[in-house]
């Protein structure tokens, strides 16, 4: 038998009502290990190239890592996959809490999902056996109440929750999925995904301990991991603070988003950093299963309480918009998550509107008669309801800003800051060189946590020539060793992605390498996962995705950044002068890669 | 006895993984003698174990399986123990549980318990000393016909109380 894994596939077709049980196969789990590579083995396979995204034949799968849910720490992700019905390629999102080890007690590795329920409907998962149940009563239902809706209904508190909000059945693009409330698949509107399937939820309980299969050895890997953690020199800054430590952090670097990626400094970073925070609204931590680091935070305040928020949240309504009032972007943040809706996507759009009218490349009768300006609360705050419900101009904001500047026009293409239809992250890639290369060349548009090349911050040479051959993989305003870094971390990071877990151990405090994972991995399910095995496994999971991308439209054309971070340098602080010389990157890395110039992966 | 500080308590759930992989290598909330408690939107985490309480109402086992241990731990003889679920009707905050037809329940591991070396964030303390000092007759009157979870969340609900008020009280709300 299989140890760590689940041991089997369950699929679903909401249209027929059929379900269906796979054993997991084991040839299957040795060249996709688990989590996304699972997820994009199954895409690459199955899915059918031209369906329309919001179609009953777009697929959604829910994939878990072969250790979620054992005594490894930190995998405690789920990743859910699909086409994305905001870029219209490859799309998934990942996110942690206490979903995928219930998932993985239920006994089961993924779920695909096909088809389209006649009404809403919910998943209810025990064990081996699976449900559709009607969700009429849930849905208009914002996503804290669904999860308390749901535990009241099956009269279980310990039921784990996959849901969505509002957004997502008003298929608004960019629409989140959440477990446990606020730890959110935030990216590729995989919520909206949920909401074209009429699928409100997903309800699972596992009873069944998951077992390994050399416990003696796995604890001993694990205890070794676990001494990693503590023992590095973030580790009591990210306990304090997780990745809200980044406001500060960016800001010092001048690479934090301040008006929308006009200045990469915010004069009044300290009334809206994560020290700020924790200073005055953090009450406790918060922490996803079986983590030793517990980076979340629930917060109080005056008029709102959650977990949360997370750097990427807090940036994109602080300072990437011009807000400097920390008590409204946390008001914001638990709207969004209660919504369901990505902070990022969001976060563009109204930054995108609000530099279009500075520039007066848009009036406030184009925008609904609402005033876009830097900071405006009022406006922010009538925005994204309008969004969530797709009224007025918020149904033209909820197609994503690649959509949403394509129908203006006029020049405010060049201000809508997305690769590949996937709306920029919060950090400015001008002074983060090895971050700018990866936003261009992920396979699920600009992203960061498709490499994660933490690595360039850390100012490590000694570590950096022994393993790129170069000083400057280490240095972030340097170009050169970048493409070997990301090629290197795009592996390392896609290793996490199949084991779901954490990202910030992973690759961010650097603490897994594919020679631990394969001891791991082996000790755990029992299979012979050699460190070649997984190396191998990680790079035909790489050209599958990108063999699924240029079936879907993509081509090497789109592999760059926006023009901004490419041609006009950062006007003041630690990155002044700086752009992405993106271009002879990219072809560094296609070559790394073993693509040919086109950015073709060999058949 | 096991004391706790929810103010500390993260929700993580590393005392019920190491527990259950202590006691039967494998990891499952339900093979742990441990379980926490979760309500998001609240913010209560709450790690819910046997408070080796004064009453001691489980050891009203009709098959004498259940015994005190002498650090106040509760100790089940798996070869007398039938599995009928009298000890998990009477505790009244689901400490203790049938599972494969045996009860499980908190034996402070030996002295040293796993939960407390697993817990990272110092919310879990071990009272080697401590017993017998608390009571659970206020959980005990209205616990009747409540599922083990059910028990847990009330007991949890309860506890958390304090905390929460003191939360909101230094907002001003």
């Amino acid at each position: 038998m299989l140890h760590g894994y689940g041991g089997r596939i369950v699929r679903v077709d909401l249209t027929s009502g059929l379900i269906r049980f796979e054993k997991t196969d084991p040839e299957l789990v040795l060249k996709a290990i688990g989590g996304r590579g699972l997820n994009s083995w199954r895409l690459h396979d199955e899915l059918n190239r031209e369906a329309d995204p919001l179609s009953p034949e777009n697929m959604l799968l829910i994939g878990i890592g072969p250790l979620t849910g054992t005594l490894f720490s930190t995998s405690a992700y789920m990743t859910i996959s699909g086409k994305s019905p905001l870029t219209g390629i490859l799309g998934d999102s990942a996110a942690g809490g206490h979903f995928g080890p219930e998932l993985k007690q239920a006994g089961i590795d993924q779920i695909v999902i096909t088809g389209r329920s006649p009404r809403p409907c919910f998943l209810d998962i025990i064990d081996g056996e699976v449900n559709i149940r009607d969700a009429s009563s849930l849905w208009g239902l914002d996503i804290f109440q669904t999860t308390a809706a749901l535990r009241n209904a099956l009269r279980d508190n310990r039921v784990q929750v996959a849901a969505i909000g509002p957004a997502g059945e008003n298929l608004v693009k960019y629409a989140t999925v959440a477990c446990n409330n606020s730890r959110m698949c935030g990216r590729t509107g995989m919520g909206c995904l949920f909401g074209s399937k009429h699928l409100k939820a997903v309800a699972v309980r596992g009873t069944r301990p998951v077992s390994v299969a050399d416990p003696d050895r796995f604890l001993e890997l694990c205890q070794e991991f676990d001494r990693r953690i503590m023992a590095h020199p973030e580790y009591d800054r990210r306990k304090a603070l997780g990745s809200t430590l980044l406001m500060k952090a960016l800001n010092g670097l001048g690479i934090l988003p301040t008006d929308h990626f006009q200045r990469g400094i915010a004069e009044y970073v300290d009334r809206v950093s994560g020290e700020r925070l924790a200073e005055i609204y953090k009450v406790k931590n918060k922490s996803c299963f079986n983590c030793n680091i517990h980076c979340s935070r629930y917060y109080v305040t005056e008029d709102d309480e959650s977990e949360g928020p997370e750097f990427e949240t807090l940036c994109s309504y602080s300072s990437r918009i011009g807000n400097d009032d920390l008590r409204f972007a946390l008001r914001m943040a638990s709207y969004l998550n209660r919504m369901g809706v990505d902070s990022l996507s969001s976060g563009e759009t109204i930054g995108w509107a609000m530099e279009c009218v500075q520039r007066g490349l848009l009036t406030k009768e184009d925008l609904g008669g609402l005033d876009f300006t830097w900071g405006n609360r009022e406006t922010i705050g009538k925005i994204v309801p309008m969004i969530v419900h797709r009224e007025g101009i918020g149904d033209a904001f909820a197609e994503g800003t690649r959509s949403l500047a394509h129908r203006f026009g006029r020049g405010t293409q060049e201000y809508a800051f997305h690769v590949k239809g996937l709306d920029m992250i919060c950090g400015d890639p001008r002074g983060l060189k090895a971050f700018g290369l990866t936003y261009a060349i992920a396979s699920r548009g600009a992203d960061h946590l498709r490499a994660e090349p933490f690595f360039e911050l850390t100012n490590r040479y000694e570590e950096s020539v022994k393993r790129f051959g170069t000083r400057d993989a280490a240095d972030r305003l340097s170009d050169n060793g970048k493409a070997v870094l990301v090629e290197y971390t795009e592996r390392q990071a896609l290793l996490t992605d199949c084991l779901t877990m954490c990202k910030n151990v992973g690759l961010s405090m650097d603490i897994l390498d594919f020679e631990f994972a394969s001891r791991l991995l082996t000790a755990g399910t029992g299979l012979d996962f050699t460190p070649e095995r997984i190396d191998e496994a990680l790079r035909g999971i790489i050209d599958a995705d990108r063999r699924l991308n240029i079936a879907l439209g993509v081509n090497s054309s789109q592999d760059t950044l926006p023009r901004r971070f490419t041609h006009e340098p950062l006007p003041e602080g630690a990155s002044a002068g700086q752009v992405v010389p993106v271009r002879e990157m990219v072809k560094d890395y296609y070559r790394l890669r073993g693509w040919d110039e086109e950015g073709r992966p060999p058949a | 006895m096991l004391n706790l500080d929810p103010a500390k308590c993260s929700g993580c759930r590393r005392c019920e993984v190491h527990c259950s992989f202590f006691h039967s290598g494998k990891v499952g909330r339900s093979a742990g003698r441990i379980k926490v408690v979760k309500i998001e939107d609240r913010g209560l985490d709450y790690p819910v174990v046997c408070q080796g309480c004064r009453e001691r109402y489980c050891a009203e086992c009709p098959e004498d399986a259940l015994q005190i241990g002498s650090l106040g731990g509760v100790h089940v003889d798996p070869e007398l123990c039938t599995g009928c679920g009298t000890c998990e009707t009477l505790c009244p905050v689901g400490a203790i549980e049938v599972l494969e037809e045996c009860a499980v329940v908190c034996d402070l591991c030996g002295g040293d318990p796993r939960c407390v070396r697993a817990c990272t964030m110092g919310a879990l303390t071990f009272e080697p000393g401590e017993r017998d000092v608390v009571s659970l007759s206020a959980f005990h009157d209205g616990s009747e016909g409540l599922s083990p979870e059910e028990k847990r969340v009330r007991f949890a609900l309860r506890s958390f109380e304090n905390l929460r008020k003191s939360w909101l009280s230094a907002r001003g709300a």
